[in-house]
Formats: structure tokens, sequence, C-alpha cells
């Protein structure tokens, strides 16, 4: 019986109809598409930036993340390497050794992060065989090679084929210095990495460094990426207090803490469309409502109780506001699985994402029920909250001065 | 007859209170929204700009040919005598400094990392770029020696040092040595600007030109003037009179931050079209009901020889009021809210750590422009004129006098 009226009322106001229903399916839309964007490409970035150096989940000595000096190196690679063994969940490991020396070329001199790595296991652990640019990849047995960022070559003015020296300290604090041989030159895209990022096989740098089964740190590939977490707990705890795991939400807090902060002005900005959007559906819902204050009026004279009225009102924006929000939930969720398919390229912000050290420019949408259903509701209450001044206000008159209503 | 037709249209506003104040709410609410959003991010961007200008670029930077590309000591700016000559003869230039940049190592006891050192003098930097209130510890000084580095926060923090900590500086020095000095950490800088924070040593100028052994020419002039708009003018000037010296300009410098500025407004533009365009629909709803139903007073005002053009203006007059009201609350709303993050600021320190990576203030000064309000009121009368314009139509074609007849 209500919902008959109501489905009847509801044609017969076909302006308040028609401009509630397109303005809700539309910022529906809207909503649900931007946070399928925002968490998408956010997603985006920080897969990006985690897997081209600083990996899923780093252990370190302790104190090393405080103090990262030689006197904070795991100074046992193998038994943390046996212990990581014997852990499930572990898709692969790897150790590195970082340090920073000079490069000096015939013509120049430049500081730089020299760091040993395993070759094989590292293809693996994060994207530098990918990021080949020219040359060849590191393999294992390498002795005195260099895999070389593209910027420091380019300021080293060193190409495939040359030798270059470096001067450091070895992690005996000795002096240590060799030449080298450009084997493979790399670009990840992140213009701070190329310009001072160099790697030698593991075996070659505990030779040359003195860092025979030293290590800075590992770096732990997880089965399952969204497990990192718990991952990281469970290593803690197996390989004791004098090691830290820590995964990528820690290591890398500040850029979550970035994205988190593009969301937040994302919805600030968001939300002042909607603002006047509820405005104006509520001033729609006013006029339609008010155009109805003799009929009302009538109803309530012939004995319909208040509180049916108020029923049979916010059943029809409840109506109203089911429809919109389905409508545009189902366009804006047809949007997001549309653009997780085809990442929107922005060409022209290259340079920008670069300054954010964000070597992506293709940005896909991420398609998930459970946002798109949350986006739904939300929009459904406000449609609906929206609508209730207007009701409550006609609601409160009493019959005859509704009918008396000019 | 303006009065009568603005007293009949406030009449028949006033007899709508309901209505006509949500519609004035609606329009100030939602200008407020948009004044405050273009006031903040325009405010967060001209602040990276300025942080950009005033510690790295100036408004304009010379080099000499090929220094950009290759960030070479050998390539020298030689006639430094006879620009700093023509640079302070110039009322347009507000300041200029002077910097010798090499890159290196920067060494502790323990650790080590790139650096790029840049040999400054320091009175002129804090007259020129107010380097000096970019510095978070220490003191803005190389104490009494000049044996003193001031170390961008990023690189401080990479390095685990803090103030009084002992570091050597290497580099390659103009004779293709790698010649190194001792120093004593006496300050530390934040700009925001992330490629000094990432990587700047700042060393007396002097001290630079002993290490790095350039007795004389230096790597990088930056000037700031007094008024934005003579940039590309003095750049053209600057570019004749001297052939052998590269001139950019800020954006030529940081084309990224340019990228975000004109991305800005952009977004502006987009979210105020938006907005206003919504608001245009809200006013129309209200126009057009308030005019039908008044069909029959029409009518009747028709009937006693009430020209259609007198109605017209009374409906006109009835929706500039709405808009009118609205745009000066909303403006009063949002000019107050601007100016109070003007003076205080916006403080977003919780989020500190992220504002970092994009290289963002914690504290975000809105910036005031009085087009704001131009474009605001330009929209909102538009808003006001359009959305009148169909229910007027309609009150023509309903033949208004016929209606009285209806019952």
């Amino acid at each position: 019986m209500f919902l008959k009226i109501a489905i009847k009322n509801i044609v017969a106001y076909k302006r308040r109809s028609i401009v509630t229903v397109a303005l809700t399916c539309f910022t529906t839309a809207l909503l649900v598409f931007a946070s399928a964007f925002w968490d998408g490409s956010h997603n985006k970035m920080i897969e990006s930036a985690v897997e081209i150096y600083p990996g899923y989940l780093q252990i370190t000595q302790k104190d090393f993340r405080k103090i990262p000096s030689y006197d904070n190196l795991i100074f046992d690679a193998r038994s943390v390497r046996n212990a990581l063994t014997k852990i499930s969940g572990i898709d692969t490991f790897g150790e590195r050794f970082e340090s920073f020396v000079l490069f000096s070329s015939r013509e120049k001199a430049v500081g730089g992060m020299f760091t040993g790595i395993e070759p094989e296991k590292e293809e693996r652990l994060s994207r530098l065989k990918k990021s080949l640019k020219k040359g060849e990849y590191l393999s294992p047995g390498d002795h005195a090679k260099l895999y070389i960022g593209t910027e420091l070559a380019k300021r080293l003015k060193v190409d495939v084929g040359d030798v270059l020296s470096f001067v450091g300290t070895g992690a005996d604090y000795s002096f240590a210095a060799d030449n080298v041989t450009v084997k493979g030159i790399f670009q990840t895209g992140l213009f701070d990495f190329d310009a001072s990022a160099a790697f030698v096989s593991k075996s070659y740098f505990d030779y040359i460094m003195a860092a025979q089964n030293y290590a800075t740190h590992f770096i732990v590939l997880p089965e399952k990426p969204q497990d990192v977490e718990d991952l990281a707990a469970t290593i803690s705890r197996k390989l004791g207090s004098e090691y830290q795991a820590l995964s990528w939400q820690k290591t890398m807090a500040g850029l979550v803490q970035a994205m988190k902060v593009d969301s937040i002005f994302g919805y600030i900005t968001l939300s002042i469309i909607f603002i006047v959007i509820f405005f104006v559906i509520m001033i729609y819902t006013l006029l339609a409502v008010f155009a109805r204050v003799r009929e009302i009026g009538i109803l309530r004279a012939v004995g319909t109780t208040p509180s049916q009225i108020l029923r049979l009102l916010v059943l029809e924006s409840v109506l109203l506001g089911l429809v919109s929000v389905v409508a545009g939930g189902l366009i804006g969720g047809a949007l997001a699985y549309y653009f997780q398919l085809h990442p929107i390229v922005f060409p022209g912000y290259e340079e920008q994402f670069k300054q954010y050290g964000l070597a992506a420019s293709a940005m896909p949408a991420i398609f998930s029920l459970s946002t798109i259903v949350r986006d739904m509701i939300v929009m459904f209450v406000l449609t609906v909250l929206s609508t209730l001044y207007p009701i409550l206000k006609v609601n409160g008159y009493r019959p005859i001065e509704a009918i008396r209503h000019v | 007859m303006y009065k009568l037709v603005a007293k009949i249209a406030w009449a028949s506003l006033s007899r709508r209170k309901t209505r006509s104040v949500l519609v004035v709410l609606m329009i100030a609410v939602s200008l407020w929204g948009v004044l405050f959003l273009e006031g903040i991010y325009d405010g967060m961007i001209e602040q990276m700009i300025g942080n950009a200008i005033r510690s790295g670029s100036g408004d304009i930077t010379l080099f000499a040919k090929g220094y950009r590309l290759d960030n070479d000591l050998g390539k020298l700016i030689t006639r430094t005598e006879e620009i700093e000559r023509l640079l302070t003869s110039d009322k347009r230039i507000k300041t200029y400094i002077i910097r010798i940049r090499q890159d290196g190592l920067v060494a502790t006891a323990q650790y080590s990392r790139n650096g790029s050192i840049y040999g400054v003098e320091l009175e002129a930097e804090r007259g020129h770029g107010r380097l000096d209130s970019y510095i978070t510890s220490g003191e803005f000084s190389f104490g009494g020696k000049n044996r003193g580095v001031i170390l961008g926060a990023r690189l401080a923090d990479k390095l685990k040092v803090k103030i009084g900590k002992k570091i050597i500086l290497s580099a390659q020095n103009l004779e293709n040595d790698v010649s190194s000095m001792a120093f004593k950490v006496t300050g530390i800088i934040k700009t925001n600007n992330m490629a000094l924070d990432e990587t700047a040593v700042f060393i007396d100028q002097d001290k630079a030109r002993d290490l790095l052994l350039v007795p004389e020419g230096v790597t990088q002039v930056c000037m700031i003037l007094h008024n934005e708009k003579d940039i590309p003018a003095l750049q053209d000037e600057l570019r004749k009179h001297f052939s052998e010296l590269e001139v950019f300009r800020w954006d030529e410098i940081y084309p990224a931050l340019m990228q975000s500025r004109v991305m800005m407004e952009w977004f502006n533009l987009v979210i105020s079209l938006i907005v206003f365009c919504v608001v245009g629909l809200g006013i129309f709803g209200v126009m057009l009901v308030s005019v039908l139903e008044r069909l029959r007073e029409f009518g009747i005002m028709l009937a006693v020889g009430t020209k259609f053009s007198q109605i017209r203006w009374i409906v006109m007059a009835e929706s500039f009021f709405l808009g009118f009201l609205g745009f000066l609350a909303g403006s009063l709303l949002g000019g107050m809210t601007l100016y109070y993050f003007y003076v205080n600021g916006l403080d977003l320190t919780m989020f500190s750590q992220g504002l970092d990576v994009f290289g963002m203030d914690a504290v975000t000064y809105a910036v005031i422009r009085p087009d704001y309000f131009v474009t605001a009121l330009t929209a909102v009368s538009l808003a006001t004129l359009l959305s009148v314009l169909l229910p007027l139509r309609f009150l023509k074609n309903a033949r208004p006098i016929e209606t009285i007849r209806k019952v």
C-alpha cells in the first residue's frame, strides 16, 4: 500500500525525482570512481617504489636503522640464511651489503652507493635486472664488474666496457680501492637512484671490502605480499632480539603517509562538491514536498497519522536514493573496472612523478567490491538524510494550516 | 519603478523564507568551500615554488654554457665582477647571490654519502632567500674559523650526524685531483627543496675556493626580482648581454613545479565549474517553482496593466537577490577563513612525514587573491542569470492571463 502510493508520487513529481536521481547517481559514480582511482594509483606507486629496490621486507641488525655504521652489521649472514630457509611463506631472500664510495673515472670523481648483491636472487627481489638499459646484467661469479645507474654513468662519463676506480672503506675499516669494468647500465626511472647507485656481485664485494659472511641487510620477498606484516613478525621472533625485520609499511612510512595525505585532500575536495549537491537535493525535496502541503493536510484531516505520512515520505526518498545509488555504483564500478584493465596514462607528468620518486606514469584504478559498496552506502545515507529536513518540516504543520497553505 | 520592482521581489522572497534561506545558504557554503580550496591549494604550490626560488634557483639563474647538463667545475662563470656591477645597478633586481658548487663525498667516522658542496656567502644568502629561516637546529653560521658546515636535513639524517659532529668533505678539484678537508657541523637546514635537503652541504665560499682550488669564478649566480613580471624581459637582456652564459628562469630549472602550478589552476577551474553548475541547478529549481506557483498572480498583474518586461525584472531581481546575498555571505565566510589561515597557517604537522615526500611544508599559509572573488562573482551572476532564463520563457508561453480563468 505505502509502496504503491510512494511509487505513484515519485512518478507524479517528475522534476524532483529526475534531479534527485541524476545528482545522486552522478555523485555516487564520482565517489566510486575517485576512490577506485586513488586506491589503485596509490597501490601502484607504492608497489613500484617498493619493488624497484627497497623490497617488501628488510632484515637488519637491531641497531642498524638507527646507526647504520659498520659496527652494526649482520656479522653472521650464514646463520640468518639458515634460519630463513626454515621459515615458511618466503618466496626468495637475498643479502646485500651497501656502502658509499668515491667513484672516479678519467674525467670525474663522484660519490655513490656501492652495493654487493646476489645477482641471481636479485632478479626476483627487485627490478634491477628488468631495468637493464645497455650491456649486460651481473652474474654471480663476476669479478670487478660493475652494474651502474644511467645518470651516475653519465656524470662519470663512462660507458659499457670502460674502466673506473673506486675508493672506500672496507667492512674492517681498512682502505679499499680497485678498478672495475662497467658491465651494464640500468635505468629504473627514479632519478636519485639512477644517479647514485652501482652494484657488484656479492662474492667480489666480500673479497675487495673484507666483508666475508657480513651483510648490511637481507631482503625477503614474501609468497603473499599482503601478508608481509605477519611474516615480518614471524621472522623477528625466529631470529631473536639481535635482529630486526621490518615490512615496507615501516621502512617506507613516509611514502605510505604521503599516499594517505593525497587521499585525504582528494576526499576534502570531493566533499565540497557533495555538500553543494546535497543542498540542491534538499531544495528540490523541499519544493516537491511543499507542493503537496495541501494534499498532506487533507490526508491528515481524514485521519492519517503523522508517523504514517513520515513513513510515506521517507519511503519515497529511500526508493529514489536506492535507485540512484545502484545506478551510480554500476557506472562508477564499470569505470573502475575499465580503468583497471586500461590504466590512465599521464604522458606530460613523468617529470613531476619522478620528482616524487615515482617511476610510473600509467595509473590503474582498482576494482574493489567492498569499497564500492562502502561508497554506495555513504551516498545512500547522505541522500536520505538531506531529504529529512523538508519532510520533518512539512510534517510539523497542523492539518488546518496545511490545507490553507498557499 | 526599480524601487517597486525590488520591493515586490524582496516581498516574494521573504514569503518563502525556508526556501530562500536554503538557496542563499547553498550559494554561501559552496562559495566558502571553493574559496577555501583555492586559497589553501594555491598556498601549498606557491610555498613550494617560493622555497625552491629562495633556496635554489632564484627568479633567474646564470650558469656557464653547458653547466646545467653537466655540472663540471671546469665550466665556470668568469666575468663575475662585470656581472655583479650590472646586477647591483639594475633597479629591478632585489638581491643576488653567487655560489660555487661541486659534487663530492661527505663522510663521518662511520659512514659516507654523496653530497653537493655549495660555497656560499652566508650574509648574502640571509638577505637574498632568508636561508637562515630554514635552519632547524644549530645556527646559521660557519663558526669562528669558518670551519663549519650547514647540512641538508635529509643528508644529516642519512649520515646520522648532529650539531658539533666532525665530517670530512672530499671532492674533485679544478686540477682533477681529489682533495679533502675536515669540518664541523654547525647547522642543519630544511628548505623542503628536495634536491637541497637530500644533498646540500653549505660551506664558506673562501673555504670552498681553497678546497676546490678555484681562485676566481663561480658556478652559479641567482637573483630575485622585485616583481615577477620583469622576469622574461630581464632574461632576454641578460641573454643578449652575456652570450657565453646560459640564463634560466626558475620554471626552466624546476619544470615540475611549474607543471604543478598549471595543474592546480586547471584543477581549481574544474572544481569551481562543477560546483557552480550544481549551484545553478539549485537556483533554477527554486526560480522555476516560484514562477509556476505565481502564474495567477502574474496573470492578474498583467490584467491590471503591468508590462511583461516589469514582471521579467521582478523575477530577475529575485534571483539576483538570492545570488548576491549568497555571494556576500560566502565571500565573507570564505574570506575570513582564508584570512585566518593566511595569518595562522594550516598546521598539518601530524602528516609531516607524508608531506615531506612531496616536498611540502607542514604548515600551509593560505593565499588570498582578489581574482578569487571576481571569478566567484562572475560565476554566481552567470548561474543566477542562466537559471531564470528558462522559467521566464516558460512564463511567457504560459499566457498568464488565461490562467486567471483556470481554477
